[in-house]
């Protein structure tokens, strides 16, 4: 069929030169029924014929028998589109042409070798033909468009589920050990909503308060971006695993000063690196906690070695044996305030806020590939942290520690001070220029001639008294240095 | 022992522009595309686009607007809707 169509498109271009005249158009649409997408084109080219054959079209009607001839000739090519034959029509265009165009014989030369030369199939347009195939970029897009949704749906349910089963095998030690276990800060009171907080797709929060020692304990799920189809791919090459992170914040009396870590050595130095305290305080590298009996695994940064004599009891290396794959690190530190700030040297004019925390955080085992009972092996961890809580509290540094660790700190806030020593100055000469630029103004704008007089001299002399001050300072210092 | 029930939660996160950019830069980026894909009619741009905004969406936080979410969802479809009327030809691979 497709052959056919072809043939009769090409017979169609030296049939409508010459009839053109005569008004063939309806019988061009006729054949056009056959197909419409496949003479779409040909329409145009029929029209563009019409604009050319004029000329022929009236050296042709010269001769009236060319003209008669001419109509036989079309009939005859009529005959041949309804018997659909293929064969006839190439042979009886061939008199049609040699008889008609006398006087051209350039063109009917051009048409006969065209008949001779193969014939050059055009391809039909994609968009035109009336097949899927062709849109097989677009069916693959469209396709990893399901891919993508299907595995959101997946992945996000997985992560739930995950969660619920967490919350399901803790709830009863947290509720036990805490008042309020579960709040999303919207009410008004503090009441148990005994929920999980969802903030992400992969992240859950749970906010429990209400014990001695501690203000509070925020206890955030950070699970594998399951929902997100890119994350997955990238998970195949690297693995990685869903972490629990438990913040405790002690109240301010009920914790010592002192900053220690423990953990793997990976996450210890990159914590070293990251966390404003542990790099302030803690400036020896990550020690081995062989000395212990912990596993080569873990690793211990900290203040001083009393701080770790003292954290290292019977029952906290008991754990931290137990479950050393899962542990990824634990930091305890009263100077917390959150990873390095980023910022330029003018911004930085005070110290960051730092508050007593507790800070622990989990491998869920399983690598990425857990399912809801990996949750409850997780649940003698919560234990550790409720123990530690209660030996923050408890352990308290010696007087030579404590000596220690205020010098330590002392030292900190001078190092913080000296290095803002030039920015604290500036801005406190900004200050100072700005008052005057003040005083100056309110002067100018004061109408009364006399109030100007009396405000300037009050300027002049507070300006002489400075100037006094200084010099003095001059002398009591030249007195010293004699 | 349950002594004295403390407050509530600060807002959680004192500074969630430090965690995971993620949602942003594919909301922009999916943003960039669509404009990409109707300007210069290229299709592929379109549908770049339109995998941004699914991937931004995705990771988005729940506390984020959706209406956000929604209009460069709208803007890569309509991107790529309107590449395909200007040409309905279908997209060629680049090899």
């Amino acid at each position: 069929m497709k052959n056919l169509y072809i043939f009769i498109a090409v017979l169609f271009i030296p049939w409508s030169f010459s009839l053109a005249k005569y008004d063939e158009f309806e019988d061009g649409d006729d054949i056009m029924e056959y197909d419409d997408n496949d003479f779409a084109e040909f329409e145009d080219v029929s029209e563009d014929t019409v604009t050319e054959s004029p000329q022929r079209v009236i050296t042709t009607e010269d001769d009236e028998e060319e003209a008669t001839v001419e109509v036989e000739g079309q009939d005859e090519n009529q005959e041949d589109f309804d018997d659909a034959d293929t064969q006839e029509g190439d042979t009886e265009s061939e008199p049609y042409d040699d008889e008609e165009f006398e006087g051209y014989e350039e063109k009917p030369d051009a048409s006969h070798s065209k008949n001779k030369d193969p014939i050059t199939i055009v391809n039909v347009p994609a968009h035109l033909q009336n097949s899927w195939e062709s849109y097989y970029m677009e069916i693959l897009m469209v396709t990893g468009l399901l891919a993508y949704i299907m595995n959101y749906i997946i992945g996000k349910n997985k992560n739930n589920r995950l969660a619920h089963a967490w919350f399901n095998t803790h709830r009863e030690l947290l509720e036990s050990n805490f008042a309020l276990v579960g709040d999303d800060g919207t009410n008004k009171e503090a009441t148990s909503t005994g929920k999980l907080n969802q903030e992400n797709e992969h992240i859950y929060n749970l906010w429990c308060s209400g014990r001695v020692c501690c203000e509070g304990m925020l206890i955030q799920l950070k699970f594998l971006k399951r929902q997100d189809l890119l994350n997955v791919l990238a998970r195949m090459m690297r693995p990685a695993s869903d972490q629990v992170q438990i913040k405790v914040t002690m109240n301010d009396e009920d914790m010592d000063t002192y900053v220690f870590a423990v953990g793997t050595r990976k996450a210890l130095v990159r914590l070293q690196k990251e966390m404003q305290d542990l790099s302030e305080f803690c400036s020896d590298k990550p020690k081995s906690g062989a000395k212990y009996g912990l596993p080569d695994s873990l690793a211990i940064l900290s203040e001083m070695g009393e701080v770790t004599e003292g954290m290292m009891d019977a029952k906290m290396i008991h754990f931290l044996t137990h479950y050393a794959d899962k542990i990824d690190s634990v930091q305890f530190s009263d100077q917390f305030s959150g990873p390095k700030l980023m910022q330029e040297e003018g911004q930085l004019t005070k110290l960051p806020e730092t508050k007593k925390t507790l800070l622990f955080t989990f491998n869920v085992p399983g690598s990425g590939n857990t399912s809801p009972k990996d949750m409850e092996s997780l649940l003698p961890l919560m234990s550790m942290v409720i123990y530690s809580i209660d030996k923050a509290k408890k352990f308290r540094l010696n007087r030579e520690g404590k000596q220690k660790a205020d010098k330590n700190r002392a030292r900190v806030e001078e190092n913080f001070l000296k290095l803002t020593h030039v920015q604290r100055q500036e801005a406190a000469q900004s200050r100072r220029e700005e008052k005057k630029r003040a005083e100056k103004e309110r002067i100018m704008n004061e109408e009364d001639p006399e109030k100007q007089r009396r405000l300037e001299e009050a300027a002049l002399r507070r300006e002489q008294k400075k100037l006094e001050k200084k010099q003095m300072k001059m002398k009591q210092i030249k007195v010293k240095a004699m | 022992p349950l002594p004295p029930t403390r407050y509530k939660p600060p807002a959680t996160e004192t500074n969630p522009a430090l965690e995971d950019p993620t949602p942003d830069y594919m909301n922009l980026l999916g943003m960039v595309f669509s404009m990409c894909g109707l300007m210069l009619k290229l299709k592929w741009c379109a549908w770049i686009a339109v995998y941004c905004s699914f991937i931004s969406f995705a990771n988005s936080r729940s506390s984020e607007d959706t209406k956000q979410m929604m209009s460069s969802f709208m803007l890569s479809i309509s991107a790529v809707v309107m590449s395909y009327l200007q040409n309905p030809q279908p997209m060629s691979p680049p090899w």
